[in-house]
């Protein structure tokens, strides 16, 4: 496995290599030139500033200098300043947030990763990414429950390539929106499980989950897709039904799905091109999930034919 | 006295193959508008009179002075209140 592109500068040995392990296993083909810049101090002061954005135990400031972003972590004191432009973060950890590494590498550090990507162009969609047997590129974008996980697993056993379950990030190049991917397992809770009627996995215990990489299903992953066709999915009862949706209205999805557009408003209008963008390349959908798509599989390209 | 309308500097917009997406980064909405309203929305990028906006929409669509001022002035009411304006007033 290459190298991670982003460079961990740190004199902590332990933390510098937790991190680039970390990042190595995420795989993320980032451009060259990111770094984390990781210090281990007695204590930090408390973070008072006022809160634009949260998500769960990670909470995002507005830097004193009022341009760019600083990123604390709740359950241990830990500090990641990234000033606008920058291509570096410049993280601060606690004695006690360097003992618990491990616990805020899913939240903190991904969020720094995050904000660190939105300043080279990659912007990150909560959403699913597969590519058929024909070749097309597949999306499908929405929050947690609403089967983007389950769905990607069953592509994944139906021989489909499939990119991530969760972390997608956009880049525009050439006049197209192209998806980059984290190298992660599916990530499945009991429900989907049951559904796919997999046994097997690794334990992700601190989610509650069972973790399937797509060869273990039978797929292949992709770490690079360029969506044909967008999906916003959500679960429903017995049969798959969908609809086509004009791009302004898939617009607006994307926009709830990539929350970080409204961050930092240097880098918000490229965002929002971005997504914008790829509403005008794909075809989109509103989607029902039903039970029969896991015995027709099929079901999902019969809608968008 | 004229008032003069600016759109809030912290809206982004994104025009959708001729409807608009508006996002406010300060409140944190997103709104859907017309082609009108994406049009008068661009327009008001710098300081603008109603006048003016009427202008921008007798350029484009085929009404009168008086269907502009009203499709104008209601326009300007709903952008109010949703705060995407700023509002200036000159003598």
């Amino acid at each position: 496995m290459p190298p991670s592109s982003i460079a961990v500068r740190c004199a902590d040995h332990s933390v510098r290599a937790t991190l680039e392990t970390w990042l190595t296993e995420l795989s993320i083909a980032a451009p060259p030139g990111l770094a984390l810049e990781v210090t281990v101090v007695p204590e930090i002061e408390v973070q008072n500033g006022e809160r634009v954005f949260e998500q769960p135990e990670v909470g995002f400031l507005r830097r004193p200098d009022g341009r760019g972003l600083r990123i604390v972590w709740d359950e241990a004191a830990a500090v990641a300043d990234l000033p606008a432009g920058a291509h570096a973060a410049s993280v601060r950890l606690s004695v006690i947030a360097a003992a618990q590494l491990e616990q805020s590498l899913s939240n903190f550090f991904m969020a720094v990763v995050i904000m660190l990507l939105r300043r080279v162009g990659w912007y990150h969609l909560h959403a699913a990414t597969a590519v058929d047997p024909t070749s097309r590129g597949w999306l499908f974008a929405g929050n947690a429950h609403c089967g983007k996980s389950t769905t990607a697993a069953l592509l994944a056993a139906s021989g489909w390539q499939v990119g991530t379950d969760d972390a997608a990030f956009l880049e525009s190049r050439d006049g197209r929106v192209r998806v980059h991917t984290c190298g992660a397992p599916i990530a499945l809770r009991p429900g989907g499980r049951a559904l796919l009627a997999r046994a097997g996995g690794i334990e992700l215990p601190e989610r509650g989950k069972v973790g399937y990489w797509p060869e273990d299903l039978g797929g292949v992953w992709t770490p690079l897709v360029s969506p044909e066709i967008v999906i916003f999915p959500s679960v429903g009862d017995a049969q798959t039904t969908g609809e086509r949706i004009p791009a302004a209205a898939a617009l607006g999805e994307l926009v709830r799905w990539s929350a970080w557009v409204m961050l930092e408003p240097e880098l918000a209008q490229d965002h929002l091109n971005a997504l914008t963008r790829l509403t005008l390349q794909a075809r989109c959908y509103r989607v029902t999930l039903g039970r029969d798509l896991f015995a027709r599989p099929n079901r999902l390209t019969e809608l968008v034919t | 006295m004229t008032d003069r309308y600016k759109r809030h500097p912290d809206l982004r917009l994104a025009d959708v193959e001729g409807d608009g997406v508006v996002l406010h980064l300060g409140t944190r909405r997103y709104f859907s508008v017309s082609e009108s309203g994406l049009a008068l929305l661009q327009a008001l990028e710098a300081p603008r009179t109603i006048p003016e906006l009427v202008e921008v929409l007798l350029e484009r669509y085929e009404v009168t002075p008086e269907q502009a001022e009203a499709s104008v002035r209601q326009f300007l009411d709903t952008c109010r209140t949703a705060e995407l304006l700023v509002e200036e007033g000159n003598r």
